[in-house]
């Protein structure tokens, strides 16, 4: 499956927005088949935040662990988000 | 054209805002002209477009500071996400090829982070005027961010009761990942802020009660000083370093 954001807006910064995606996504999701690769596709999104991201992106990181891919994260706040998500998720002390 | 005056079109280019919000600060006396001509066309001085640039930020304070609460101006306040969030989108429109696009991107979520975490913590708890002050201004460089909620040290008390002034709540929010939102485990918000600051030509100047704190690109350490101005909830002005 391919999640493209940008079907969820091109800024994606509160977290009431991200908790509402991930809570339509829901039925979307059931179709994911067993072993099947979950593809976030971050193409088109301008504007990602960490509050947005944890709503959603974690979530679905806990859900489907290894098999969540994600792609086109050039983006510099994409790339900012994901990189205090890490750090979180490993524990790294500020 | 007048000696020493400037046609609202310059002005606007100036302030980095529109005409037609240029003709409504005029009418909320936010930013007076002078009208010339039988047609009453509106000029500026130059001196006053200077001296509203550099008071642009000490608007949003008086406003967060002020005794009793009063609504801001329409330009400028946000109710509810959703007015925030339209603004922050055109915000980018405002920045785009004026900064690199990284800078759009990361002034934005900068922008982003902090006005929501205003509607976070405050939600039902808003002592007078609900929303966010939000305001930009390409010439002066920076994004101002203001609102009057409980403030850093009421929030994080509720998890951390131990806390003993707004200093230590400050400099705990932008270091350690808490939130004042107990049982939720979360709160990057301020840590974010702090990362992408700290690594761009950015700066930010942040003040919550009666503590303030000032980082910029290749900060380490973050530093709260008191400040004898208390402040209702948070202010923020984001700078950016980029020539427009």
């Amino acid at each position: 499956m391919i999640i493209e954001l940008k079907k969820f807006g091109t800024t994606l910064v509160s977290r009431p927005s991200g908790k509402e995606a991930w809570l339509a996504f829901q039925p979307t999701l059931t179709d994911v088949a067993e072993n099947e690769e979950v593809v976030v596709d971050f193409d088109g999104v301008v504007v990602l935040t960490p509050s947005w991201a944890d709503e959603f992106l974690t979530p679905l990181l806990a859900r489907f662990k290894d098999r969540v891919k994600l792609r086109n994260t050039d983006n510099a706040s994409i790339k900012a988000t994901l990189e205090i998500l890490e750090k979180y998720r490993a524990g790294v002390n500020w | 054209m007048p000696k020493n005056l400037i046609s609202i079109s310059d002005a606007a280019k100036q302030l980095g805002a529109s005409i037609d919000t240029l003709r409504r600060w005029d009418k909320t006396y936010r930013l007076s002209s002078i009208r010339i001509g039988p047609r009453g066309h509106r000029f500026y001085s130059q001196e006053e477009i200077n001296r509203f640039l550099r008071n642009d930020s000490s608007v949003a304070k008086q406003w967060a500071m002020a005794s009793v609460g009063t609504f801001p101006s329409d330009d400028v306040y946000c109710p509810t996400r959703d007015v925030f969030q339209a603004r922050l989108e055109k915000l980018q429109t405002v920045l785009r090829g004026k900064v690199p696009e990284s800078a759009v991107s990361l002034l934005c979520a900068v922008a982003g982070e902090i006005g929501n975490n205003s509607f976070d913590h405050n939600i039902g708890n808003w002592p007078d005027v609900v929303g966010v002050y939000f305001s930009y201004n390409l010439r002066n460089r920076n994004i101002v961010l203001a609102d009057r909620g409980l403030g850093i040290l009421k929030t994080l008390r509720r998890v951390k009761p131990e806390l003993s002034d707004a200093g230590e709540a400050l400099k705990m929010a932008f270091t350690k990942t808490i939130s004042g939102r107990h049982p939720e485990a979360r709160g990057n918000g301020l840590k974010f802020v702090r990362s992408v600051i700290i690594k761009n030509p950015f700066s930010l100047s942040f003040q919550t009660g009666d503590a303030a704190l000032y980082l910029k690109e290749y900060d380490k350490d973050v530093v709260a000083s008191w400040v004898e101005e208390q402040i209702r909830g948070c202010i923020a002005i984001i700078g950016f370093e980029h020539s427009i």
